[in-house]
């Protein structure tokens, strides 16, 4: 299979103003700052494959969503090189642009102000899709997700799992190629979070992009991801298979003892909260 | 190459009624903002002239009678109006501040033609609907207007509306290394209050300043198309007035472009 995302040595820094507590310190603050930084992700090299879904597993604040802003462009690398379907994403050309989608779920990225189907009709200008095909596009994909009957309602009126439903609609209208969806699932409900798995499970079957996905519910990842990323500190500590890493994983236990994917994962979140 | 531009042309009309729809949706608040407001706005204006000219001991300034000076504050305010982006600004401030401007960036399109199509279409719209006020007063007070010269006033305005855009272009890439720049818009529109005539015509001011404040390509907000569509100025004035506007937008755009560029490049992605 082609290689569709490449990075070498991915490096990004943040510059942060570190203020000490107190009334003195914030007007000393206005005058001198002290700035400290921080590596978010450190040198880090992968390549990734054209039609896999992929699990981006790491504590919070390991590099995940810095790793998935750089790789969409969102993000300009302090060091290091990437390309993603052949283009440096930070360049931010419109071909380029035209051929991916990120999803933040913790952020909205249609208009609040107006309803999910005005929203797509703008999406189908940006994207320069044909209007009668957007139409039916959304259609299809609001009929997937059991959400036809919200499509003409403003979005700050819909429930949280209703606008997640209207956003990955929004995501997919014009078919990217690759798809970075960054906690998808995040203060879902049960069946809603279940909802939204069956239905990213089918449309990757049926159209094949290459998704990079970010989530703390193992679920999400045990069940869609064909590949796992475990991210520690700025750098991917495992590169692999699910089944592997559970295999691996119980090769180090004890005798007697066995443990599940979401079971090691856990343990290894906590081992690095220990170590933070 | 005719194909893009087509798609470009289609897009930007898209964003242009977004902006129409977005507003329609909060009925009162739109009605307060293109009838009230400037209701307001024009009284209290007209009302400061009137007060001027009942303490004055002549019947004109500067060669002009309280008719010309009424017409001015009238229509004033409601070019003041048009040429002047709170609303916009501020957004395109909160959107780099708060991180919601990802999901512009990842999108194939430019921050500026987004913001640029969306104030275009609001100003559009709020003009038409707001033009009844000046009209009503003009025909009920036969103030001095040459309805004639409406069009390349508003030609002008429009042209002048390219680059207070240009301009909140390059306040709101300060957000990208500063965050919160709100008060750089107040700044900016108290200066403007002045440098665009607003506040009183500006050939009442003192030379030099006089001279170089009209040749500030500002004047072209209101005192210029006001100036000649109330038979203050003649038609040069507002060549001068396309030209320096022509030289302000290369200079802010090129400033604007460059402060996008590195602004980018530091951006953190902010939130999620």
């Amino acid at each position: 299979m082609a290689i569709v995302i490449e990075t070498k040595d991915l490096t990004r820094v943040y510059k942060t103003y570190q203020k000490p507590e107190g009334f003195v310190n914030s007007l000393r603050g206005f005058f001198n700052r002290k700035y400290v930084a921080k590596v978010a992700l450190d040198k880090t090299t992968l390549q990734i494959e054209s039609g896999q879904i992929v699990g981006l597993v790491g504590a919070n604040g390991a590099g995940k969503t810095t790793l998935l802003k750089m790789l969409s462009g969102l993000v300009t690398p302090s060091s290091g090189d990437a390309t993603v379907l052949g283009y440096r994403p930070w360049e931010r050309k419109n071909e380029f642009l035209r051929q991916i989608s990120i999803l933040l779920g913790q952020k909205n990225q249609l208009w609040w102000d107006i309803s999910p189907a005005d929203s797509y009709a703008l999406l189908a200008r940006i994207y320069d899709i044909e209007p009668l095909y957007a139409r039916n596009r959304v259609e299809q994909l609001a009929d997937m997700l059991q959400c036809t009957h919200v499509l003409h309602t403003q979005l700050r009126r819909l429930s949280l799992g209703e606008r997640m439903k209207m956003e990955i609609i929004g995501s997919l209208l014009h078919e990217p190629k690759v798809l970075f969806l960054d906690e998808p699932t995040i203060g879902l409900d049960i069946v809603a979070q279940e909802t939204i798995r069956e239905f990213l499970d089918q449309y990757v079957k049926e159209k094949g992009p290459t998704v990079i996905l970010t989530s703390h519910y193992m679920d999400d990842i045990a069940k869609l991801a064909d590949k796992l990323l475990l991210i520690s500190k700025g750098h991917i500590v495992y590169q692999g298979t699910v089944p592997e890493f559970v295999a691996k994983s119980n090769t180090e236990m004890a005798e007697n003892e066995e443990v599940d994917f979401e079971d090691v994962i856990r343990r290894f979140l906590e081992t690095e909260s220990r170590v933070r | 190459m005719k194909t893009s531009f087509a798609v470009f042309l289609r897009r930007n009309l898209a964003f242009a009624k977004l902006a129409i729809v977005s507003n329609l949706e909060y009925r009162l608040n739109y009605f307060v903002d293109a009838i009230v407001q400037p209701t307001l706005t024009t009284g209290i204006e007209m009302l400061l002239w009137v007060a001027v000219f009942a303490g004055a001991t002549s019947a004109e300034i500067a060669g002009f009678t309280r008719e010309y000076y009424l017409s001015y504050a009238l229509w004033g305010a409601f070019f003041a109006r048009i040429c002047t982006s709170w609303m916009y600004e501020f957004r395109m401030i909160q959107e780099i501040d708060s991180g919601s401007v990802n999901s512009l960036l990842v999108r194939p399109m430019t921050f500026y033609e987004y913001y640029f199509s969306q104030l275009m279409g609001y100003k559009f719209i709020t003009t038409l609907v707001s033009m009844v006020v000046p009209v009503m007063v003009v025909l009920a007070f036969r103030l001095p207007t040459h309805f004639e010269r409406l069009p390349l006033a508003f030609a002008l305005e429009f042209y002048y509306l390219i680059l207070v855009h240009s301009i909140s272009f390059v306040i709101a890439s300060c957000a990208f290394y500063l965050n919160k720049v709100y008060s750089f818009t107040g700044a900016k529109n108290l200066a403007l209050w002045l440098f665009t005539g607003e506040l009183f015509p500006l050939d009442l001011m003192p030379e030099p300043l006089k001279s170089f404040v009209i040749a500030l390509p500002f004047s072209a907000g209101v005192y210029v198309p006001v100036g000649y569509l109330t038979g203050r100025l003649e038609v040069a004035s507002v060549t001068q007035a396309f030209i320096s506007i022509t030289v302000g937008l290369v200079v802010v755009n090129l400033l604007g472009a460059y402060m996008w560029k590195k602004g980018v490049n530091v951006y953190t992605g902010t939130g999620a």
